[in-house]
């Protein structure tokens, strides 16, 4: 029986609209949390999955062991590609030229990700091949020059000889290290034995590289975990590398919004929940004075939440499937070698978030609104504002649950649930301050506004909670549009138009004018000439540093550059210079470790340079940078300092060609890793270095069509490097320009959820508008002076709130830049004025959109209606 | 038998209140609304309480009806002890036995006035609540309205609509708070008239609250409600304390 009441009602009521509100406001919290989670996924997956191609595999097991075999099968078992790799340094014959070497030696099956192109001859119409051949090398095309021989050519490799198969085009894990890389070979693994290069003590590097399902690789790394010993270690990707970081902070973006989105959605239910059970109080009492209990006017209620709940999360689930869908095939078509992969989180946290909301933010109100006493049919209060203690509890716990659920990371989500609480406190005191005001204000008023000031004033409580809202829902869309901004700006800073793509490595003092010479000619602007020279810390303060232990043991880890020169291309961008990527994480690792008295050696050589101006992305932390007077003095990288317990005048003892010499310590710098462009831990002052002999590293920005420059420079200037990052700025590019994409796409989402709390407030509050304009209207107010009164009303609030949220924004911006993203502060001026500008805007559109109606409608209509 | 008899020839006692005491706890005091009320009435009787505003008539309706409850006293509606049910208990008997107009009309807005009336038919399980609802429909001479929800009926309409339902479910005994107090003078006849022609056709007891003096003077009794105090203007049968 109470069914078909409740059906009936139902029905009634979706078509009253009042229902759709609640439905919309689940519905946008399931579809935020689904698609968020599941964009994010995918980005993640894609850009994972991109740099699994500069691994040529998804996941790789270094070694300095031989092949354990019962490894592969393992792999094997579980459905995965698997390649062989040994990399070492060797010497090679032709006639009467040798060259030292980097010989890659790879099984057929590689690579199992990226692509490996070996041309036969250096033409550009040349015959390609993508995989090794046994008997045959194939070699990086600057060796055929330095050994003087050509394609089909032979050499000698160990105690082997092999014939030159062809040149390496493209090799998808190509070494991005400058120094001491030395040209490639690469051969075939079953090879190797043949050639007798492999004797006790030989330093070879053991790649086991593997392809395909995640778990698959997940279900390998637990199973092979006990075969495992100190020389074997997993390599994934580096979130230190400008992609990396990027990634990272797309991430915390696009959970930050994430966890805004869900804060509004969830405010938007309560809202319309608790406006739908005051809006049906009266009804509750009359079916109650009719005869229904209060557990069968809980369950018809109730009902209608469950049905509209169930609609809403089903309709959440499929949009946000669809969106996240839509997300896929977008990346799919952007970089054409994407395999999505499907997850399941996204739904189910989407089906759980919808049912928090339903039943903590929703099921209260309901439940409240059936014990409304039958008794009320006689006494006719008018409907007043309540506020529901257990609500806000019960509403707050299940925010900060969802925030957790969501996030995965109960600091943040606590952090961030404190400070919206903080917030709310702060706007309500304001609030309750500000519309106090109103009344001494309204004095000398025009009467319009004086009527709006004072339905500003009568109605304090659900003012200050509405105010409150409108400014929390304006202030997290500002959020989000001014980081947005942010991130999108310090990514394109980052890769400006023009950076620099090609660098110069290895350039002696005669070389140097050539160089600027043939750019010149070429209409291309050299970039400035780092001098160079290899060297070694020994002492600080006189007392010796020691060495790193355990790094000589296994080159795996000793010296990156020479060992293992195939890093990934991700890691390496910025591993120009001083950038590399071990030695930045060695001193990360163990700066805040090593802070004390204890001093830990650096254990390789570092990359010393002598400026007489600080780069440009430097910033120096601590003392000053030298001036031309100043000598023998030293400036070093603030994590390096702290590695190394240094303090500003300390003494440190360097080594450079077996030639000791000493540099106080001036200052310490803030380096950018991030940015491409030369680093060096350890800058000194001019001075110094005047006798040693030095080579140049510079950087200029060559054009697409310009690119045949290269050849000829590799030819005329054999023994410089040229190493060419335009790979690794176009997949920066296209990573800002997706993500960018994707946080509009969540500003877009989290606005509308905005704009929903703005919709549902104002609805609240409609009932109550139509009996005072009946009444209003009755006294002979004219449309005019009530649409004044109306807009003047809204326009105060839509101020008041746009106000507290460019406030508040500006403070939290400031923390989340600094704190979350670590970028540096600034004053945010457009803030100002799109702040208050929005919230008069939308609240005054909005209100106005919502209540024009009622204002056209006829007097006996409008009371009427407010009679019923 | 004979007992049996005379029993069956004595009417019926439709509501009775005995010592009927109701007060509530203000901030710093506490109000006696009701003081010792005394009362019975008979099934059929057409009974109105006048009063002053505020001086509790719409507080003894509410008791009577089973909407609210007594600071002491007893309460019997159609023999059940009210001041011993629970909230649901309460409910449930009004459901059975009660029917309620009110000054406000207090239609449910989701629905149309067909739907309104034949409501309280539902709750109580009754079968052939349309049929009833079209049939009440017509005696109120509405039958064109039936698809009509509240906000698109006049004041009398929607009175009219209230009536209906108050009478769906043949109800034992009908409460009327201030039927026609909404309703211009000529609309409030006709609705007077409509509430006391079908309440004749259908056997059921009155009680009505009202401050119109010739409302008042169509029912059988009058009682005046004065501070909480009853006493018996147009006493028939019973007794009133």
């Amino acid at each position: 029986m109470w069914l078909n009441i409740a059906a009936r009602l139902f029905w009634r009521e979706l078509r009253r609209g009042e229902l759709w509100v609640i439905a919309f406001a689940l519905c946008l919290a399931v579809f935020t949390v689904v698609s968020l989670t599941g964009i994010t996924e995918s980005v993640r997956a894609a850009l994972s999955q991109r740099s699994s191609n500069f691994i040529a595999a998804d996941k790789i097991l270094r070694s300095s062991l031989p092949f354990n075999d019962e490894i592969f099968r393992s792999a094997e078992q579980l459905g995965l590609k698997t390649a062989k790799q040994m990399q070492f340094s060797t010497m090679v014959f032709a006639g009467d030229l040798m060259q030292l070497v980097s010989v890659k030696a790879v099984s057929p099956s590689y690579p199992l990700r990226g692509r490996l192109e070996l041309k036969s001859s250096e033409q550009a119409d040349a015959k390609t091949s993508n995989t090794v051949v046994k008997n045959q090398v194939f070699l990086e095309p600057r060796l055929l020059q330095l050994l003087n021989i050509g394609i089909g050519d032979s050499l000698e490799l160990g105690v082997s000889r092999f014939v030159v198969g062809g040149i390496i085009a493209e090799e998808p894990d190509a070494p991005l290290s400058v120094f001491g890389n030395a040209p490639r070979v690469l051969m075939h693994v079953d090879d190797v034995a043949a050639t007798e290069v492999v004797q006790p003590g030989s330093r070879i590097g053991y790649r086991y590289q593997f392809a395909g399902d995640g778990s698959a690789l997940k279900t390998l790394e637990q199973q092979v975990k006990p075969l495992l010993t100190v020389h074997d270690r997993w390599q994934s990707l580096d979130r230190e590398s400008a992609v990396g970081s990027a990634l990272d902070r797309a991430e915390k973006f696009l959970l930050l919004a994430g966890l805004l989105g869900i804060v509004l959605a969830a405010c938007a239910a309560a809202v319309a929940a608790s406006q739908y059970s005051q809006r049906h109080q009266m009804a509750v009492a009359v079916i109650k004075a009719l005869g229904t209990t209060t557990a069968m006017a809980r369950r018809i209620y109730a009902s209608h939440l469950a049905m509209v709940s169930l609609f809403s999360i089903i309709t959440g689930l499929l949009l946000g499937q669809l969106a996240s869908s839509g997300a896929q095939w977008f990346i799919e078509v952007w970089l054409g070698d994407y395999r999505p992969e499907f997850s399941s989180r996204p739904l189910w946290l989407g089906a759980l978030t919808g049912l928090i909301c339903a039943t903590l933010f929703s099921a209260r109100p309901i439940w409240r609104l059936a014990a409304v006493p039958a008794l009320n049919v006689l006494r006719q209060r008018a409907l007043s504002f309540q506020l529901d203690l257990w609500q806000l509890v019960t509403g707050g716990l299940a925010i900060w649950l969802l925030m957790w659920l969501f996030s995965g990371d109960w600091w943040l989500s606590s952090w961030l649930f404190v400070l919206c609480l903080a917030f709310a406190a702060l706007l309500l005191g304001m609030a309750a301050v500000l519309v106090r005001l109103a009344k001494p204000m309204a004095a000398g008023q025009s009467s319009a506004l004086k009527l709006a000031l004072a339905n500003l004033r009568r109605r304090l409580w659900p003012n200050s909670f509405q105010l409150i809202t409108f400014s929390l829902a304006l202030f997290l869309t500002l959020i989000l549009y001014f980081l947005r901004s942010e991130l999108i700006s310090q990514w394109q800073q980052q890769v400006p138009a023009g950076a620099p793509n090609q660098f110069l490595v290895n350039i002696n003092e005669v070389e140097k004018p050539q160089i600027i010479q043939l750019l010149t000619d070429n209409q291309l602007k050299a970039g400035d000439f780092y001098p160079m020279v290899s060297g070694r810390v020994l002492t600080v303060n006189n007392e010796k540093l020691p060495e790193s232990e355990g790094r000589e043991q296994n080159p795996e880890q000793s010296n990156p550059e020479q060992a293992n020169p195939e890093r990934q291309k991700g890691e390496q961008q910025a591993d120009i210079a001083d950038n590399t990527t071990a030695a930045r994480r060695d001193t990360q690792n163990s700066g805040s470790a090593n802070s004390g008295t204890t001093r830990e050696g650096i254990g390789r050589e570092l990359n010393l340079t002598w400026l007489h101006a600080l780069p440009a992305n430097n910033q120096i932390v601590a003392g000053k940078w030298f001036g031309a007077e100043d000598k023998a003095q030293v400036s070093v990288e603030e994590k390096l300092a702290e590695r190394l317990a240094l303090e500003l005048g300390d003494t440190i003892g360097f080594s450079v060609g077996g030639q000791p010499f000493t540099a106080t310590v001036s200052s310490f710098r803030k380096v950018d890793w991030n940015s491409l462009q030369p680093n060096f831990f350890m800058i000194l002052s001019p001075d110094l270095m005047q006798n040693f002999p030095a080579t140049y590293l510079t950087a200029f920005y060559l054009p697409k069509q310009q690119t045949a420059l290269l050849n000829k420079m590799a030819r005329s200037f054999p023994t410089i490097s040229v190493l060419s990052v335009d790979n690794i700025l176009k997949q920066v590019n296209d990573i800002i320009a997706q993500v960018s994409l994707a946080l509009t796409v969540i500003l877009v989402l989290v606005f509308a959820a905005a704009v929903l709390v703005l919709v549902a407030q104002v609805q609240a509050t409609l009932e109550q508008r139509e009996q005072e304009l009946a009444i209003l209207r009755t006294l002979g107010a004219k449309t005019v002076f009530l649409r004044k009164a109306v807009l003047a009303e809204f326009a105060a609030l839509g101020l008041m709130a746009g106000v507290f949220a460019t406030l508040l924004a500006e403070v939290l911006l400031a923390v989340v830049q600094m704190r979350l993203f670590q970028l540096p502060f600034s004053l945010h001026f457009n803030l100002w004025w799109i702040g208050p500008g929005l919230g008069l805007a939308l609240i005054c559109g909005l209100g106005w959109l919502l209540l024009r109606h009622l204002l056209q409608l006829p007097t006996p209509v409008l009371l009427r209606r407010a009679l019923s | 038998m004979v007992k049996k008899i005379l029993m069956s020839l004595l009417p019926k006692i439709a509501i009775q209140a005995k010592a009927l005491r109701k007060e509530v706890q203000l901030t710093d005091a506490r109000l006696t609304i009701l003081q010792q009320i005394n009362l019975t009435i008979n099934s059929g009787e057409t009974v109105a309480v006048v009063g002053a505003s505020g001086s509790g008539k719409s507080t003894l309706l509410g008791i009577l009806a089973g909407l609210d409850t007594v600071s002491s006293g007893e309460v019997y509606l159609a023999g059940q002890p009210l001041h011993q049910l629970d909230d649901d208990a309460r409910a449930q008997l009004r459901a059975r036995e009660v029917g309620f107009v009110f000054q406000s009309f207090l239609l449910l807005p989701s629905l149309t006035a067909l739907e309104n009336i034949t409501l309280p038919a539902e709750l109580a399980g009754i079968k052939d609540a349309t049929a009833r609802g079209r049939k009440l429909l017509s005696d109120v001479g509405l039958t064109e309205r039936a698809d009509f929800y509240p906000s698109q009926l006049s004041g009398g309409e929607q009175q009219r609509v209230a009536i209906a339902r108050a009478f769906i479910t043949q109800p034992a005994i009908l409460f009327a708070d201030e039927p026609s107090a909404n309703l211009d003078a000529a609309t409030g006849a006709k609705i007077e008239d409509l509430l006391f022609a079908l309440n004749e056709q259908q056997g059921t007891t009155l009680v009505l609250v009202t401050h119109n003096p010739q409302l008042a003077q169509r029912c059988k009794r009058q009682l005046n409600m004065h501070a909480g105090e009853l006493t018996e203007l147009k006493p028939e049968v019973g007794d009133v304390a």
